[in-house]
């Protein structure tokens, strides 16, 4: 047990002491997380300010005058052109380049029409690749419904709308507003946790067991008194605490960035939909899943001759991790069959869904975590066989 | 009792492509050491002599329990290698060049973790680091991180960490390797030193010089033979030239005979 402790401290001692290390595993994750998530948002944010600020440029023919009126009392953002028929080409071709956003032309005949019952066909013209003249083709097809049901309005009256839908129903919206939010972090969490806890121990554990291998310095600890279990278990704890740190800098990151990444969305969303007890639940969770990855990575690194082979060899792992997370990324919803929660990893990504959406089940929470720790027992029996074996420590 | 005992080992390599080329042979299997046996006894330096590729540093690897011999035992101080290497590895102090210190912690910081790691009490982990470090010369250099040290001095920094638990039995492996003539008579005076304490002491060189004024024993390995072992004086004895360097030559020349017929 002190061998362990020892070994532990000295091992997360390792990486606190070294800047280069602390900044790598622990500050840049984060870092970098938040300055991608929030150009990301940025870039957003600024592209629908860009469209919304847009001066719409606009060609007219024949616009009856009681939509021009409506029209004028909208305070849109646009300039208006009175449209030319002789004109007809070259206004289609400014179209085409993006000079110009829309043409609406109503038909000569559109007041006699509408009073003689005949059907009146209105023309629109714009050009879909077109940012603005997507936007500006969507803000007066709008218009032009209301006209239209103003007009049928005045012919019809109330007969018009045939039938209407919600008008005295305050029950017509049932939802769970904590749900649906926690649906959306069900869908896109559970992926980037896997991913931040894999590649948190990524960044150390080849070094830390392939890399003492490579240099001969694992031989020192090896002639030592001390049990092979031992080393095997100090260094994981360790380097899943490690890996622990490096994982929140990133979901730190995240967290920060969310604001500017959801400022086109308007949404509020904020993890305080959960309770004391779901976040408890979490971490216990993640603490049994970054063992298991953390046992995964140090057994390829003890396997390893070095660094670069251990590093190869955890890629495959890696992605098979990232394409379990990706694949509930699109259900959002957690199995309900009981042996998935004995599969490692793909369990934690389970359970961490059930937990984000409010729907734990007790037994599979519970069979999550004793697998889990069942694997990390059987994957340090493994990490002290190889420890014990000559053949794979002092391999050339 | 303290003794150390060797007996009969045998260890067989099997060598990779890469080593059958580099050694320039066909065979798959190198016998590194081909039953061995020798007693070191507390109170004397032991002498393993021996070529370059003879079997030395196999032999003392398998007394440090790195790795195990494919046949036969080593005793020591009544523990098996084979069957009680912990209680070996609390006995012994080994001293190898495959035995490397981390380049990123300093030499005091790893005194007291490998300290730590034999069970002994900080307070006494503190008081061998200062005899020790004092006596070679680290003093000056316990913070600085391994990685800035000369080679010379990790060689010391090394020295100094395997005695940090006072083992009854000191294992070197060429242990002056690397080291100027003032360090190295440190490094030798201190054996003789550990020797006058009633440790049992090996060591491992094919300096013949080394021998000759160190060694109360020596074994003349080659080829993972033992050629002869005995006290220096009879060595020297059976002889009429009486010179150890005579001696070794004349058992690698007969080796040789004996290989090509
Ligand atoms: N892990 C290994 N795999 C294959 N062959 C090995 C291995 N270790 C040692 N050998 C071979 O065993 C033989 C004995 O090697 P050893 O290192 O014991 O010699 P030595 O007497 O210490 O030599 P030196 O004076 O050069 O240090 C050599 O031929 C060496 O190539
Ligand atoms: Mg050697």
């Amino acid at each position: 047990m002190k061998n362990i402790a020892t070994v532990f401290r000295k091992e997360f001692y390792r990486v606190v002491s070294d800047k280069r290390l602390i900044f790598t595993t622990i500050l840049l994750p984060g870092l970098a997380i938040y300055l991608m998530y929030s150009f990301l948002g940025g870039a957003i944010g600024n592209e629908f300010e860009d469209i919304q600020s847009h001066e719409m440029i606009v060609y007219v023919g024949n616009v009856p005058d009681d939509f021009s009126d409506y029209l004028d009392t909208l305070d849109l953002n646009v300039i208006y052109t009175d449209y030319v028929a002789s004109e007809h080409d070259e206004i289609l071709d400014l179209i085409l380049i993006g000079e110009v956003d829309l043409l609406l032309r109503f038909p000569t005949t559109f007041d006699s029409d509408i009073d003689g019952g005949i059907l009146s066909d209105v023309l629109t013209y714009y050009n879909p690749g077109e940012k603005y003249s997507e936007f500006s083709y969507g803000v007066y097809m709008t218009e032009l419904n209301t006209y239209r049901q103003s007009v049928a309005y005045d012919r019809y009256g109330e007969a018009f709308y045939v039938f209407t839908t919600d008008i005295n129903n305050d029950e017509h919206i049932i939802i769970d507003e904590d749900k649906a939010i926690g649906q959306g972090f069900a869908m896109l969490l559970p992926m980037l946790i896997i991913m931040f806890l894999f590649s948190g121990a990524m960044s150390i554990g080849p070094d830390s067991i392939a890399g003492e291998k490579e240099r001969g310095t694992i031989a020192t600890l090896l002639v030592t008194p001390v049990k092979r279990s031992e080393i095997a278990i100090g260094k994981v704890l360790s380097l899943s605490v490690i890996s622990l740190f490096s994982a929140s800098s990133s979901f730190v990151g995240i967290i920060l960035s969310l604001p500017k990444l959801l400022q086109g969305a308007g949404e509020e969303i904020s993890m305080n939909i959960y309770s004391m007890g779901d976040f408890v639940m979490l971490f216990t969770v993640l603490l049994a899943t970054v063992l298991v990855i953390v046992g995964i990575i140090s057994i390829i690194s003890a396997y390893a001759k070095t660094i670069k082979e251990a590093s190869m060899l955890i890629l495959p792992f890696y992605f098979l991790s990232i394409v379990m997370g990706m694949s509930t990324m699109f259900s959002g919803e957690a199995h309900s069959n009981i042996f998935i929660y004995l599969v490692p990893l793909y369990n934690s990504i389970n359970i961490i869904i059930s937990i984000l959406t409010f729907e734990v089940v007790a037994t599979q929470y519970i069979l999550t975590i004793v697998s889990s720790l069942v694997y990390v027992v059987i994957f340090i029996i493994i990490l002290n066989r190889l420890f014990e074996s000559e053949k794979i420590m002092f391999s050339k | 009792m303290q003794t150390l005992e060797v007996k009969n080992i045998v260890k067989t390599f099997k060598l990779s492509k890469k080593q059958q080329k580099l050694e320039k042979t066909k065979e798959k299997l190198k016998v590194a050491v081909n039953d061995l046996s020798f007693t070191a006894y507390p109170g004397e330096i032991f002498g393993l002599l021996g070529p370059n590729g003879a079997g030395k540093t196999t032999c003392l690897r398998a007394i440090s329990t790195l790795i195990k011999p494919d046949s036969g035992d080593i005793i020591v101080g009544g523990s098996s290698v084979v069957k009680d290497s912990m209680d070996v590895r609390g006995k012994i102090g080994f001293l190898t060049s495959e035995l490397k210190l981390e380049d990123h912690f300093t030499p005091s910081y790893l005194f007291t973790y490998f300290g730590k790691l034999h069970g002994i009490d900080e307070e006494l982990i503190e008081e061998r680091k200062t005899v020790l470090f004092s006596r070679f010369g680290i003093d000056n250099f316990r913070e600085v991180k391994v990685g800035d040290l000369s080679t010379g001095m990790k060689q010391k920094a090394s020295i100094a960490i395997s005695l940090v638990h006072n083992p009854e039995f000191v294992i070197f492996d060429e242990p002056t390797n690397g080291l100027d003539v003032l360090t190295a008579r440190s490094v030798t005076d201190y054996l003789v030193e550990l020797k006058n304490e009633g440790k049992t002491v090996i060591l491992s060189t094919h300096i013949l010089s080394v021998v000759d004024k160190l060694c109360d024993k020596v074994g003349i390995i080659i080829n993972g033979k033992m050629k002869i072992c005995d006290t220096l004086e009879n060595v020297k004895k059976s002889h009429p030239s009486n010179d150890l360097e005579e001696i070794f030559f004349d058992l690698i020349e007969e080796d040789e005979l004996g290989g090509n017929a």
